[in-house]
């Protein structure tokens, strides 16, 4: 995003809607750092500017993917949806995804607010890697990576800032301890946050079988959660 | 919206702080969806939500009105309702198992009422994700009390530093808790910021 310096009066209204602080005033200029803007679209979209002097200006590869992966409203290629994920547990009834023995992780890198530069997002996806986990192929983020075995990304994309970008794979459930742990440590070695995300399919006498494993292992986990109640249809076939 | 189960606060305000969504799955049953996840609204909207939208085409304040949003899902949206209260949302789960529309549901929220409401709407829990918290250089996180306002929108688009200015206002006066809530909506395109609970949030940060 950009101001158009012959329209802005410099009135500073957008300042507080950018999401990651990089609209600054200094004098009597106000402008967009386009190193920290993440192209969210928020400040232009929020209508706030009294001579829309706020404008998109064209996206050229490779930041592009700072739309792709900060604007809510771009549709990605590969999950076909909006937003930065993809489906996961959300219609597992449906697709199976997440079956009996199994436990989907998601890291959801520089949420919330934060923001992540893509290396940061590649120090822990070769971390996780290193257990041959098969990243989600529906998520765009799967699609920046160089070697999807190793976490590697492509190298014009490190530098790029993102408001997110969710990293999500299933591993077996006697796994789960030995990742968490993994987990734990890189989150010590980035500039950024995450917000860590668990699931698993009901068992059949009722229980969550990965909140057991959190439990053991004296994981803090949330009294809120997101529950598929099981309404889709097709019901998926199998375990 | 994978970020509803982040919905940061103490269990007296998530209490009033329940997210219902629905969608289609891509290439199984997402022809045809759009009448479905219409109707999902209308549902949400006879059972008293607080808020509602459409991650695809965008909240009331992008598209217009609630009418607008309405009339333009697409087959592949992903539509969401917010409520404030138990009661409503055990009503708008009775409904949607009724009626029956085959799309996914899923429901956000403290997890024990979850399950009870689940239970009483006849439903059964099939998959279920916990937030396992922030981990990284959370330092860089605001105050609990502002997350709590700030993780509504869970593709953080209502800013930090916008929720500052809004309670600063509120507590000057020159505007009330609800209109501050109103505000910090417009930038969720989702629509799934709960006005409702941040007003009561803004009112708790002032007082």
């Amino acid at each position: 995003m950009q101001i158009n310096q012959e329209l802005c009066v410099a009135c500073g209204m957008c300042i507080s809607r950018c999401p990651v602080a990089a609209i600054k005033k200094e004098d009597t200029l106000v402008h967009i750092d386009l190193d920290e803007c993440v192209e969210c679209g928020v400040c232009k979209r929020s209508r706030v500017c009294p001579k829309s002097a706020l404008e998109q200006q064209e996206l050229t590869y490779p930041r592009t993917i700072r739309s792709l992966m900060s604007d809510v409203l771009t549709v990605a290629v590969e999950s076909q949806i909006s937003g930065r994920g993809t489906e996961e547990m959300k219609t597992n009834e449906v697709t199976g995804r997440f079956k009996d023995g199994w436990v989907g992780i998601a890291i959801e890198m520089g949420r919330p607010g934060v923001a992540t530069r893509m290396y940061d997002v590649e120090k822990v996806a070769m971390a996780v890697a290193k257990e041959n986990v098969e990243f989600e192929k529906q998520n765009p983020v799967t699609s920046m990576m160089s070697n999807p075995q190793t976490g590697m990304f492509k190298e014009e994309l490190l530098n790029e800032r993102v408001l997110s970008a969710i990293l999500e794979f299933v591993i077996p459930i006697e796994k789960t301890d030995v990742m968490l742990r993994l987990i734990q440590d890189v989150a010590k070695e980035i500039h950024t946050v995450f917000s860590l995300d668990i699931c698993s399919k009901v068992a059949a006498d009722g229980s969550i079988p990965h909140k057991k494993i959190l439990e053991k292992m004296g994981i803090w986990f949330s009294p809120n959660t997101k529950i598929n109640v099981g309404l889709g249809r097709p019901l998926f076939q199998g375990n | 919206m994978t970020h509803t189960l982040h919905r940061v606060g103490t269990v007296e305000s998530l209490r009033g702080d329940w997210v219902v969504l629905c969608m289609p799955s891509k290439d199984i049953n997402h022809e045809g969806s759009a009448p479905k996840l219409q109707r999902f609204l209308k549902i949400c909207r006879a059972n008293h939500c607080v808020t509602l939208g459409d991650c695809r085409g965008g909240n009331e304040f992008y598209q217009g009105s609630q009418e607008a949003v309405l009339e333009n899902v697409e087959d592949r949206a992903v539509v969401t309702a917010t409520f404030n209260n138990e009661k409503d949302l055990v009503g708008v789960m009775k409904q949607l198992k009724e009626e029956d529309l085959g799309l996914s549901v899923i429901v956000s929220g403290l997890t024990d009422h979850v399950e009870k409401c689940c239970h009483e709407a006849g439903l059964k829990p099939h998959t279920v994700e916990h937030s396992l918290g922030r981990l990284g250089d959370t330092a860089k996180l605001p105050p609990q009390e502002i997350l709590a306002i700030a993780t509504m929108c869970g593709h953080s688009m209502v800013a930090v530093n916008f929720i500052y200015e809004m309670v600063e206002k509120v507590r000057k006066g020159s505007i009330s808790a609800e209109q501050a809530a109103q505000e910090l909506f417009k930038p969720c395109m989702c629509g799934i910021f709960n006005t409702d609970r941040a007003a009561k949030l803004i009112k708790a940060l002032v007082a």
